[in-house]
C-alpha cells in the first residue's frame, strides 16, 4: 500500500508510548527493584538475591504461596464448571431467555470492589439477611468471611458471584461455534442427549474451556480488592494471598524490594499463564 | 428451532435452574437497592425477625441518600467520573489510531509490535501494579489524575477490536480515498471512525468498567481522599466503625447503579464484540 515510511507508526506511537511504558517497562522495574533493597538513608542499593533469599526463609511467604496455590485449585474450577452449567442453560432458544441472560451477565459491570463491600454488608450478622435467613430455615448463623475456616471459601463465593457470568459468554461463543449438522448427525446414529453432550459437546468444547481455565488462573493469581475490603489478609492470616503480601510489604512495611520480589514472582506465574494461553489460541486444530 | 423437540419437562427444568440462578444474581443487588431506602433507624431491626419486613422498609425515605451529600461521595463520583471519562475519550481515540495502523498499513517490525499489543491485554493489569507505583512515585505523580488516567489509555484489547473492525473494510475502499487525494488522517477521521461506532461504543464501554472495576491501582497510586474514586472512598467507609451505615448503603447502591446502567444500556454490541474479538 501507497504511504510514506513514517505514517504507520504516527498512527502508531501514542498506543505504542502507553504500552511500552505502563505495560513492559514495569516487568523491567519489577525485576530490578527484587535486586535492590532500601537503605537506611532512604536510597536504593543493588543487593543481589537477598530479598528472594528472605522470602525463601520467610514461613509468612511459604504459607502465602499455599493459600494462593489453595485459592486457584478451588476457584477456577468452580469458576468454569459454573460458567460451563449457565452457557448449557442459556444456549438453547426459549422464550424470554434475554431476560436470564442479562441477569446472569449483570454483575460484569459491578466492579470487584463493590461486591466486596456488598457481600459484606449482606453476609454481615446485624445489616445482612442472610444470617436471619440461615437462622429461619433452621441452618444457624455463619461468621463468614470473619472466621478462620470460611474466610477464604466466602471470597471464592463473591468472586464466583461476580465472574461466572463473564466467563460464561465465552463459552456460550464455544457453544454456538459448533455446527448444527455435528449433533444431526449424532441423533440420526441413535446418540441419546448425554451421549450427545458426552462425546460431541465436551470434546468440541475443549478449547474454550481451556482458554477460559487459563484466562481465569492469571486473574485469580492476581486476586486482591475482597481480600483487602473483607479480612485484610485475615482472620489468623487464612487469606493472606500473594498480592496482598506485595502489597503489605511495600505498605506496611515500607520494604518496597520485598515487594517487588512477591510481583516478580507473581509477573513469572503469570507470564508462564500468557505462553500456555498462546499456545491455546495459536493451535485451533491441535486441541481437537 | 431446537425448542421443538424439546420436551415440556425439560423446558421447565431449564426456565426453574434459570431462575435460581437468576435470583441468586440479582437478590443481593435488590436488598441493597431495598435496604438504601430504609429509614436510618430500621437499618438494624429487621435482622432481628426474619420475614417480610427484613427485606421490604416500613417506609420508603430517601434520606440516605441525602446524606450523602455532606460526605466525602460526591467528590468520589467526581473523580470517578472525571477519571473514567477522560480514560474513555483519550483511550478511543489513541486505540482507535493504532488499531487503524495494523489494519491498514505494512510496515517492518508489524508481528512483533502485535506480539506487544496481545501479551498486554493477555497479562492482568494488577501484574504490574506495585512496579507501576514505583514508577509513578519517581515522575511525582502520586496522587494525582494523571496517575489515575494515563497508564490505562492506552489498552491492547481496544486496539485489538479496533484492528478487527478497520481490517473488516475492504483495503479497495481506503485505496480509492487515496486516489481521490485524501490524507491518511483524513480517512481515518472521516471515514473510518464514523463507520466504526459499534466499536467506538463498546471500546467506551470497556474502558470506562475497566476504570470502574479498578481497584487495586487507585488504592496504591491516589490513596489521597482528594483523589480518591468511587470504589475506595466506599472500601475505606466498610473498614470504619461508624454511624451512617445507610450512607454506605446508599452509596454502594449509587456505585452499582453507575456501573450497570451503562451497561444495560449497550449491553448487546459490548457482549458480541467482546466474544467475537476475544475468541478469535
Amino acid at each position: 500500500m501507497i504511504s510514506s515510511r513514517w505514517t504507520p507508526f504516527l498512527f502508531l506511537a501514542p498506543a505504542l508510548a502507553g504500552l511500552l511504558i505502563f505495560r513492559l517497562t514495569p516487568i523491567l522495574v519489577a525485576i530490578g527493584g527484587s535486586l535492590s533493597g532500601v537503605s537506611l538513608m532512604g536510597d536504593l542499593r543493588y543487593v543481589g538475591l537477598e530479598n528472594f533469599e528472605y522470602l525463601a526463609s520467610d514461613p509468612e511467604f511459604w504459607s502465602s504461596l499455599r493459600i494462593t496455590l489453595f485459592f486457584n485449585m478451588l476457584i477456577n474450577p468452580i469458576q468454569l464448571a459454573v460458567a460451563f452449567g449457565l452457557a448449557l442453560l442459556v444456549f438453547r432458544p426459549l422464550p424470554g431467555l434475554w431476560f436470564y441472560r442479562t441477569l446472569l451477565v449483570l454483575p460484569m459491570a459491578v466492579s470487584t470492589g463493590i461486591s466486596a463491600v456488598l457481600f459484606g454488608l449482606f453476609l454481615d450478622g446485624n445489616l445482612g439477611p442472610m444470617n436471619g435467613f440461615l437462622e429461619w430455615i433452621g441452618i444457624g448463623a455463619q461468621p463468614f468471611h470473619r472466621s478462620q475456616g470460611q474466610a477464604l471459601y466466602t471470597l471464592v463465593g463473591i468472586a464466583t458471584w461476580k465472574g461466572a457470568g463473564y466467563w460464561m459468554l465465552f463459552l456460550l461463543a464455544g457453544l454456538y461455534s459448533i455446527p448444527s449438522t455435528v449433533y444431526e448427525a449424532a441423533t440420526i446414529d441413535g446418540a441419546s442427549a448425554w451421549q450427545r453432550f458426552r462425546y460431541v459437546t465436551l470434546p468440541l468444547m475443549r478449547k474454550p474451556m481451556a482458554f477460559v481455565l487459563v484466562a481465569d488462573t492469571a486473574i485469580n493469581f492476581l486476586f486482591f480488592a475482597p481480600v483487602y475490603i473483607l479480612t485484610s489478609g485475615g482472620p489468623s492470616g487464612s487469606t493472606s494471598v500473594l498480592m496482598f503480601q506485595a502489597y503489605r510489604a511495600a505498605f506496611t512495611f515500607s520494604d518496597i524490594g520485598r515487594s517487588l520480589a512477591i510481583s516478580t514472582v507473581l509477573l513469572g506465574i503469570i507470564l508462564l499463564i500468557v505462553v500456555i494461553e498462546f499456545r491455546l489460541m495459536r493451535s485451533p486444530e491441535e486441541a481437537k | 428451532m431446537e425448542t421443538q423437540f424439546q420436551s415440556p419437562h425439560a423446558v421447565m427444568l431449564r426456565y426453574g435452574l434459570l431462575s435460581i440462578l437468576a435470583f441468586i444474581v440479582v437478590f443481593p443487588l435488590v436488598w441493597l437497592a431495598l435496604a438504601s431506602l430504609r429509614p436510618q433507624n430500621e437499618i438494624f431491626q429487621p435482622v432481628s425477625e426474619f420475614g417480610w419486613s427484613t427485606f421490604i422498609p416500613s417506609r420508603f425515605t430517601l434520606d440516605n441518600y441525602r446524606s450523602l451529600l455532606n460526605g466525602d461521595f460526591p467528590l468520589a463520583v467526581k473523580n470517578s467520573t472525571f477519571v473514567a471519562l477522560t480514560t474513555v475519550l483519550f483511550g478511543v481515540i489513541v486505540n482507535a489510531l493504532a488499531g487503524f495502523a495494523f489494519a491498514v498499513f505494512d510496515f517492518r517490525g508489524k508481528n512483533l509490535v502485535f506480539l506487544l499489543v496481545i501479551v498486554s491485554f493477555m497479562m492482568p493489569f494488577e501484574a504490574i501494579v506495585l512496579p507501576l507505583y514505583v514508577m509513578i512515585r519517581a515522575f511525582g505523580w502520586a496522587n494525582s489524575y494523571q496517575a489515575l488516567i494515563v497508564p490505562e489509555i492506552a489498552n491492547g484489547m481496544v486496539i485489538f477490536l479496533f484492528r478487527q473492525f478497520f481490517a473488516s473494510i475492504p483495503r479497495d475502499f481506503y485505496e480509492a480515498a487515496r486516489v481521490d487525494g485524501a490524507s491518511w488522517l483524513y480517512i481515518f477521521t472521516r471515514i473510518a471512525m464514523p463507520l466504526s461506532w459499534p466499536t467506538i461504543a463498546t471500546s467506551g464501554l470497556m474502558l470506562f468498567l475497566a476504570q470502574w472495576d479498578s481497584f487495586f491501582w487507585p488504592v496504591v497510586a491516589a490513596s489521597d481522599s482528594n483523589y480518591a474514586v468511587v470504589q475506595v472512598a466506599i472500601a475505606r467507609n466498610i473498614n470504619f466503625e461508624q454511624n451512617d451505615w445507610g450512607g454506605l448503603f446508599a452509596s454502594t447502591n449509587l456505585a452499582i447503579l453507575l456501573g450497570t446502567i451503562p451497561f444495560l444500556l449497550i449491553q448487546r454490541f459490548y457482549v458480541r464484540t467482546l466474544i467475537s474479538g476475544g475468541i478469535k
